[in-house]
């Protein structure tokens, strides 16, 4: 389980989280919602050690990750897949894959890689392909299937569904939800789409201005109209 | 007070006002001094003039060039190669003088900065610097290619120009002692030298050779600076020559028609001094050139080089465009390397590959950066810093007895390493560095320039 | 027309030098986005020190792998001491201080072993090889060079294509931050291929000088034609580097027989200039830049 407590991360003056707190159990997905600027971005780079917090921490099954390099938070078993298209175009999908394990055993980067092979079989088809003659879904696939090469105890997604068509999110979505039912890895989902976010989440989290205002269930959180109008802009 | 310096072209007259006062000091302080001062005072004059160049280049306008001591050899040998074969200005038909080779070779520097500035526009950071780094060894090399025009290898002598007053051709019986084959039989023609006055390396090395050994006190500074081509240490520079170039006014005396001394022992009173006119025209074109680059600078066109260096797409957006700042940095940058060069070629009395290698370049980016990389006082303490270094190196390895091999090397070693703390831990150098302790101490924000 | 071709079989070996030196200035261009314009300082050194073991030892192998060590150890120093506590947004910095490592090296050879050039014994024979009833323009040691240049070109790009630090470089090269997000250490990485970039220099330096005499400035020359090489071979390209080295050397040995040695550094800067004014980004480069 994933344990945020009280964090906070300031840039100078500008406070981009503020004693942020969140629990993300495992199988479970969590749902971070909430307009551009609020903080999502800062979250999952925070957590995945690009970003150094000024207060608060988080630890993974009561190990602290937070203050290390994210080198080490990879190895203790949080795998972020950023925003944007955060495969490496130049290499193959076998070594955008191979990269993403690089650092475990060979045997044990044979079987993750069959795992995601599994799971995104068109990656398996794509094997020796650059990256960068992927469509933009399978680019997300093979971004989340360099993520899972680690084997995480916790994905960290960040906007999965940015520049991609909604059935394909809907698609990609779906996987992550089966992947959270099945290995009981604990998903961190942020998204500007709270729709389709809180559809697939357990729980919901609305960011304002780097400030938790509600958490709860996510369907709860997705019948709150007033929550909508204020926070969420639709 | 400062009201009044807001009408327009009040900046203009401020700037003409400081530069003239900072002029007139130094002049003084320049006829004040023994002929060795007045060699040094020369020689930062000439790096300032360049390095203003290079502050507007890269300080300003951020493209590290490596290029500027293969433009100053443009400055040079189109100031050795007409003062060496024109009699005549062409066209204008007006006799020659000094003046007219430093107007053209001011000319030829503004055309090659604009030629490679319409290159350089187009590159990115280490692209630029690997063309100016190609630059930097090749535009020496081309030399060789006209060993006729250019001497080749070992250069060209230039005996320009210097009695009292004017800047025009020496006269003829001053050359009749010369020692140069064809020249000495040729008394109806004006005693410029022409290509066959290229001499060896060998034959330079003794002052007898040297065809205006009697006619000026430069000549020793001839031998030291032809062989080497490191220019980074001042060891290639005749110092102790130099030195000894006072009292052999003294000693040839009899054959300069010039110097009836009056008896009086002051040698630095009695005639005229070649090391204190060419400091002078050094400190003139300095002080030109550091209006030139005042007026820039604090000007409309600075604000424009600095806001392409900071985000080159943004100042797009507003109307600026890049390429052209660019090139106008370059061109800039470049007629101050020509001027430079043209002092410089008058100092040595001499133009050759290696005077302008790639140790020059190096050495004008280091006393940039070390000076402060956007800061034209910054180039003047550059100047000083390249000047003063090696002579104090020298005095130490003098009283610590070091070998030669350091010595000789001492300089650079602590250059390259005061570079790279330079650019570590102030990449301002000594002027912002001080600007920086100033803003800290009266706690304001550091102003730019 | 037989002297064309003789000049173009011995530029080979010339070319094969500049290609070496290219290759570690790729090397470091692509992990870093720095050209490292201290390489040929610190192939002087490391050939200076070569030239030492081989004076004392008389040994031309031991003498090479001590400078290729010695390149390792150089490059590492360079990388931890100047590069890596550089700001990234600082590129004329990163430029200018290579350059101060350049002044520094030179200075420090120059102090070491004397600013005087000296010869470096011929290890092999340095004679045109007699065949087919006649005298080739190509001598053992030019093969030597040959052939060790192929052998490092080979043993790189199976180190690249094959090895997980060969992928785990390329990735910190192409995205340091999905590198790191992989759990690739990218500041070991970037020093290992500082490293690699000496080592490859290094042997560089060990090749061409006994062709030529060894002084501090030396190999100022052998920079000019190196970067021309990266430079119209992409800067990114490794391969580029290789044809592109060979390319520069067969033309600088052309223009030396036909005219005069004199006159190469001017064909270099032509070269240099054109292909900059044509493709900025070389010839093996990528079809667009990629904002740094």
């Amino acid at each position: 389980m994933l344990s945020i407590t009280d964090l906070t991360v300031s840039y100078g003056p500008v406070e981009a989280l503020n004693g942020v707190t969140i629990s993300v159990p495992r199988g479970e997905i969590t749902a971070v919602i909430g307009a551009n600027g609020a903080g999502k971005s800062t979250l999952m780079r925070t957590l995945a050690g690009l970003v150094t917090p000024t207060a608060g921490q988080a630890t993974l099954d009561g190990e602290v990750i937070t203050r290390k390099s994210p080198e080490d938070i990879v190895r203790m078993g949080v795998a972020l897949v950023p925003e944007g298209r955060s495969t490496i175009p130049e290499l193959t999908v076998e070594e955008n894959l191979r990269l993403g394990g690089l650092w475990r055993a060979k045997s044990d980067r044979r079987a993750a890689q069959a795992e995601v092979f599994d799971l995104f079989p068109v990656l398996a088809e794509r094997q020796r392909m650059r990256a960068d003659t992927l469509s933009g879904g399978e680019r997300q696939q093979l971004a989340i299937g360099r993520a899972l090469m680690s084997n995480p105890k916790c994905l960290l997604l960040d906007e999965p569904s940015l520049g991609l068509a909604p059935l394909i999110v809907t698609q990609i979505l779906h996987l992550v939800r089966r992947l959270a039912d099945e290995t009981r890895i604990a998903v961190l989902l942020v998204e500007q789409n709270a729709v389709t976010a809180l559809r697939m989440a357990d729980t919901g989290v609305v960011l304002n201005l780097g400030r938790i205002v509600q958490t709860g269930p996510a369907s709860e959180i997705a019948s709150d109209e007033k929550l909508r109008h204020a926070y969420l802009g639709y | 007070m400062t009201s009044l310096l807001r009408f327009p072209g009040g900046r203009l007259v401020g700037h003409a006002a400081f530069v003239i006062i900072i002029w007139f000091l130094i002049m003084r302080l320049n006829d004040s001094v023994d002929p060795l001062a007045n060699y040094y005072i020369a020689l930062v004059a000439m790096y300032a003039t360049a390095m203003f160049g290079m502050v507007i280049l890269v300080g300003l306008s951020g493209q590290v060039s490596l290029g500027n001591g293969a433009l100053m050899a443009v400055g040079g040998y189109v100031f050795a190669v007409t003062s060496l074969h024109w009699q005549t200005v062409p066209i204008l038909g007006v006799p020659w003088n000094g003046w007219w080779s430093m107007a053209f070779a001011a000319v030829g520097g503004i055309v090659v900065g604009l030629l490679i500035g319409g290159i350089a526009a187009r590159l990115r950071g280490p692209y630029l610097a690997g063309l100016t780094l190609g630059l930097a060894v090749g535009v020496p090399a081309i030399a060789n290619r006209f060993p006729e025009l250019l001497g080749g290898e070992s250069g060209l002598m230039i005996t320009v120009p210097y009695p009292d007053g004017g800047y025009a051709p020496v006269e003829e019986e001053v050359f009749v002692d010369g020692t140069v084959e064809g020249q000495s039989g040729d008394a109806s023609s004006v005693a410029v030298p022409s290509a066959e006055a290229t001499v060896s390396p060998d034959d330079m090395l003794t002052l007898d050779n040297f065809p205006a050994a009697d006619a000026s006190a430069a000549a020793p500074s001839v031998d030291a600076s032809v062989s080497p081509d490191d220019m980074l240490t001042l060891d290639n520079f005749p110092a102790a020559d130099a030195s000894a170039a006072a009292p052999s006014v003294d000693a040839s005396s009899g054959d300069l028609g010039a110097t009836d001394l009056s008896g009086a022992g002051d040698l630095i009173d009695a005639g005229f001094i070649i090391e204190r006119w060419q400091a002078g025209l050094a400190i003139t074109v300095a002080c030109i050139a550091a209006f030139i680059a005042l007026n820039l600078v604090r000007g409309r066109q600075g604000r424009v080089w600095r806001a392409v260096r900071d985000d080159s797409i943004a100042a797009a957006v507003s109307g600026i465009s890049p390429a052209k700042a660019k090139v106008s940095a370059f061109a800039v940058s470049s007629l101050f390397a020509a001027l430079a060069g043209a002092v410089f070629a008058q100092i040595l009395s001499y133009v050759g590959p290696g005077a302008f290698g790639l140790g020059l370049s190096l050495s004008l980016l280091v006393g940039v950066v070390l000076g402060g990389r956007s800061s034209l006082l910054g180039a003047v303490i550059g100047g000083l810093l390249l000047v003063w270094l090696p002579e104090f190196v020298l005095s130490l390895a003098e009283r610590g007895g070091w070998e030669d091999q350091i010595t000789n090397n001492a300089p650079n070693l602590i250059y390259g390493l005061l570079v790279v703390l330079v650019v570590l831990l102030a990449p301002g150098g000594i002027v912002g560095s001080v600007q920086l302790l100033i803003s800290k101490v009266t706690r304001r924000a550091p102003k730019g320039v | 027309m037989t002297s064309f071709i003789d000049y173009l079989i011995g530029g080979v070996s010339n070319g094969a030098v500049i290609a070496l030196m290219a290759i570690a200035l790729v090397l470091i261009w692509r992990a870093t986005r720095v050209v490292n314009f201290a390489q040929v300082g610190q192939a002087m050194f490391t050939t200076f020190v070569a030239l030492t073991v081989q004076t004392v030892t008389g040994s031309w192998v031991l003498a090479l792998a001590v400078a290729m060590v010695a390149g390792a150890i150089l490059g590492v120093i360079v990388q931890f001491l100047v590069l890596r506590p550089m700001r990234r947004a600082d590129t004329s910095g990163a430029i200018i201080a290579t350059f101060g490592v350049l002044i520094a090296l030179q200075a420090a050879v120059g102090m070491i072993w004397g600013g005087d050039a000296q010869a470096y014994p011929q290890p092999f024979d340095n004679a045109g090889i007699v065949a087919f009833g006649r005298i080739w323009p190509i001598s053992v040691y030019d093969l030597v060079v040959i052939g060790v240049t192929i052998l490092l070109v080979v043993a790189l790009s199976l180190l690249f294509t094959r090895t997980s630090i060969g992928l785990a470089m390329r990735a910190s090269a192409f995205n340091p931050e999905v590198a790191r997000l992989s759990g690739v250490r990218v500041s070991r990485v970037l020093t290992f291929g500082w490293a690699l970039a000496g080592v490859v220099g290094a042997v560089a330096g060990v090749l061409v000088a006994p062709s030529s005499t060894v002084s501090p400035t030396t190999f100022d020359i052998l920079l000019v034609f190196a970067f021309t090489a990266a430079v119209i071979g992409g800067l990114d390209s490794l391969v580029g580097a290789v044809a592109l080295g060979v390319f520069a050397g067969l033309v600088i040995s052309l223009v030396s027989g036909l005219s005069n040695s004199g006159n190469a550094p001017v064909v270099a800067l032509i070269l240099l200039a054109l292909s900059l004014i044509t493709k900025p980004d070389g010839v093996f480069g990528h079809h667009k830049a990629r904002a740094v």
